[in-house]
């Protein structure tokens, strides 16, 4: 994973370097930096020095995290600009992400489950429609018709300036609390499940669960209400508010590459002979299904889903641009198109860290999953 | 010679009693019949045998007694009472609670019997806790030993997950599972195929230990006579989906009426009688999916010239006490 990371560092760097007109040309005929700017910048990168020393120096600034000013937004590093986007992209991806696999997982177990009715069939229809539906299109489509046609949602933009005119907060200190605040909920209850598998009753398992995740949403309630949060609540709404329709297209777009995926992988699991044992145990249906046919459907699906992350992560450039989404993507493609050097080379080395990390995490859940993988451990 | 005796006349309660079943599959070229009007009972403690070769419906016998053939299937007519209680006709949820609570099974290959990604423990835990629901984790732990002890596996097997154990240890742990929720009634179907031979005989007798030490029934299916002859006290043999004799296993071997096993005990190797050349049968089960006037083995038949009538309607007749064979047989004698 190591050298994977030096070599993106490497390869994303000469990338730049050999743009026409490089970075230090560009320095030089950039009106907006004074002098002590240009100063730094030529000796933070060492622009004057040879291909090799630069390079050196680049990877370097990267672990130290200094990559000198922005061109275009002068006073602002590049460092502090990737600060404010990354926890937006962060979110939506995640969000996104974690949705589209779920919606993506149970759609297709349910899929596979009824396979040959009716049902099944333009459910399946629909599915590789919005697989294959050409993204920029559909995503316009559904700004069209949700945004402007039936106005429910905002069109596009991370929050409405209106609102905020006399706003006591900064949109990404609320934004940070929200995120805060997801963090803590999902990590609460991941616990709580943990702590009820130990429960032999399974009924008494779900309506622990159930109950515990209602309990969750009514503390949450009280803690929107506490102090600051009461204010900020109203502007984190906002926020939400425009979220809701980015999420929505690009899980839309997302999940059926993974429905279809565990449709496959699941029929191909019905057939094996511990269905039938589950079948004679006399398990429930639902219970053969979700516990036995699949949990063994996720492995492969899983695979595929960590292939899928890169992509995804590319493509928040196509949704930040479509939906006026403040995010990394929006930023790669201003500093590129504006050559603003430093701040797109940073923002393609942390994609690559990100990118990086996702496979990592991914990976580890991997061997969580299947048993048959794990190393052992005790002897 | 004499507890034996009385044992058995204590338990002579019919377990399983089955009546007229058929059961055909749907299919694209047809209704394949794969099990016509098989009629058997079972005492409990008892142990029947069910042999004949490849495709002649044991297998679906043994799935159609849990109705857990494939949805293709229809049973036409018939009646499977378990203890006087008739399953056919039963919901989904009913019949939930007779599998594994009254009738368990031994799936042939255990290699694939278990889920890959859950634990041994676990696989089982989850029989019982759908049977009984108020076990504490604590009781159904305690539970896994006793049946692993009785198994001859080790308490760390239940923490193990399927990949890492042996092929034998995984069809132990199988009679584990079967055993689990104390059924009435165990079906084995070809538990030893995927086994070698030393394997197989250590879970013949591990099978024989736990029905006699339990007080179980048992139905045995396989297509290997020698392994029924050792393992049950009355057999069925099966022939294109129809039983063709029916009796205790000694005066089958004995006596074996219907040509088809004659010709069964005739390909088998004995160690104790004189040498023979073992014989072999010339062409092929009939297909299924045709229906078959008359006796269904006589265009294989060696004696069709000699003893039997082909084409009386095929149905099992009385010929001594408890030993049915197919009319067929009877014909010219």
């Amino acid at each position: 994973m190591v050298v994977v990371f030096f070599l993106f560092l490497i390869i994303s760097y000469l990338l730049f370097d050999a743009i026409p007109g490089n970075a230090f040309q560009n320095l030089l005929l950039n009106p907006s930096l004074p002098p002590y700017a240009y100063e730094e910048t030529i000796a933070l990168y060492g622009l004057d020095q040879p291909l090799s020393v630069r390079l050196q120096k680049y990877i370097v600034n990267f672990f130290k995290g200094d990559l000198g000013y922005s061109y275009i937004q002068f006073p602002k590093t590049a460092i502090e600009l990737i600060g404010e986007r990354l926890p937006r992209t962060l979110m939506l991806f995640s969000v996104v992400n974690i949705l589209a696999f779920y919606t993506g997982f149970f759609v297709g177990k349910v899929l596979a489950w009824r396979r040959g009715s009716k049902s099944e069939t333009w459910i399946t229809i629909t599915s590789v429609f919005s697989y294959t539906v050409f993204y920029p299109w559909f995503a316009l489509l559904m700004l069209w018709f949700f945004g402007l046609k039936m106005g429910w949602v905002p069109i596009g933009k991370f929050l409405t300036p209106n609102k905020w005119y006399d706003s006591p907060f900064d949109s990404d200190e609320v934004f940070l609390e929200m995120i805060k605040y997801m963090v803590i909920f999902s990590l609460i209850y991941f616990v709580i499940s943990i702590l009820t598998k130990e429960i032999e009753s399974l009924t008494q398992r779900r309506n622990i669960r159930l109950g515990s995740f209602f309990g969750l949403i009514v503390i949450s309630n009280f803690y929107w209400n506490t102090g600051v949060l009461s204010d900020m609540r109203f502007y984190a709404g906002d926020i939400a508010y425009h979220t809701i329709l980015p999420v929505l297209t690009v899980t839309v777009v997302a999940f059926a590459g993974t429905a279809l995926l565990t449709r496959t992988t699941m029929m191909e699991v019905l057939k094996d002979d511990y269905i039938l044992t589950a079948r004679a145990k006399g398990l429930s249906q639902k219970r053969i299904r979700d516990r036995h046919a699949a949990r063994t459907a996720l492995l492969p699906v899983v695979t595929s889903f960590i292939f899928t992350i890169v992509t995804i992560i590319d493509g928040s450039v196509l949704t930040e641009t479509i939906f006026s989404w403040p995010g990394m993507g929006q930023l790669i493609l201003d500093s590129v198109l504006r050559e603003d050097i430093p701040v797109a080379m940073a923002t393609f080395s942390f994609i690559g860290v990100f990118a990086l990390i996702a496979h990592f995490l991914a990976d580890v859940s991997y061997a969580f999953l299947d048993p048959r993988i794990r190393i052992k451990s005790q002897g | 010679m004499f507890s034996i005796q009385g044992l058995e006349e204590d338990n002579m309660s019919v377990v399983l009693d089955v009546k007229n079943l058929s059961m055909h599959y749907e299919t694209l070229a047809g209704n394949v019949s794969a099990v016509k009007d098989i009629s058997f009972s079972i005492n409990s403690g008892e142990s029947f045998g069910l042999v004949g070769e490849s495709g002649c419906g044991k297998t679906s016998v043994a799935m159609t007694l849990l109705q857990l053939q494939p949805e293709n299937s229809v049973i036409t007519e018939g009646s499977i009472k378990l203890e006087g209680k008739e399953l056919v006709g039963l919901s989904e949820d009913e019949l939930r609670k007779v599998r594994w609570d009254s009738i368990s099974i031994v799936f042939q290959g255990a290699m694939n019997a278990w889920n890959p990604v859950i634990k041994i423990g676990e696989q089982i835990r989850e029989a019982l806790r759908e049977h009984y629901p108020d076990n504490s984790k604590q009781t159904n732990i305690q539970k896994i030993q006793e049946l692993f002890k009785m198994v001859g596996l080790d308490d760390t097997v239940a923490d193990r997950y399927p990949h890492e154990l042996s092929g034998g240890m995984k069809q132990r742990a199988v009679i584990a599972l079967a055993l689990s929720c104390d059924p009435k009634i165990i079906i084995a179907d070809e538990p030893t195929t995927a086994l070698d031979v030393v394997i197989q005989d250590q879970i013949l007798n591990e099978i024989k230990k736990v029905q006699e030490l339990l007080g179980l029934s048992l139905i045995y299916i396989s297509h290997d006579i020698a392994v029924i002859a050792e393992m049950t006290d009355k057999i069925a043999v099966m022939y294109a989906g129809s039983i063709v004799e029916m009796g205790p296993t000694k005066k089958i071997f004995e006596n074996p009426v219907h040509s088809y096993t004659r010709a069964l005990l005739d390909s088998t190797p004995s160690i104790r009688g004189e040498k023979k050349k073992l014989k072999s049968l010339d062409g092929e089960p009939p297909s299924l999916i045709n229906k078959i006037d008359g006796c269904s083995f006589a265009p294989r038949c060696p004696d069709k010239e000699t003893r039997c009538n082909p084409n009386e309607h095929m149905r099992l007749v009385e010929i001594a006490t408890d030993h049915f064979v197919d009319i067929c047989s009877q014909g010219k004698e």
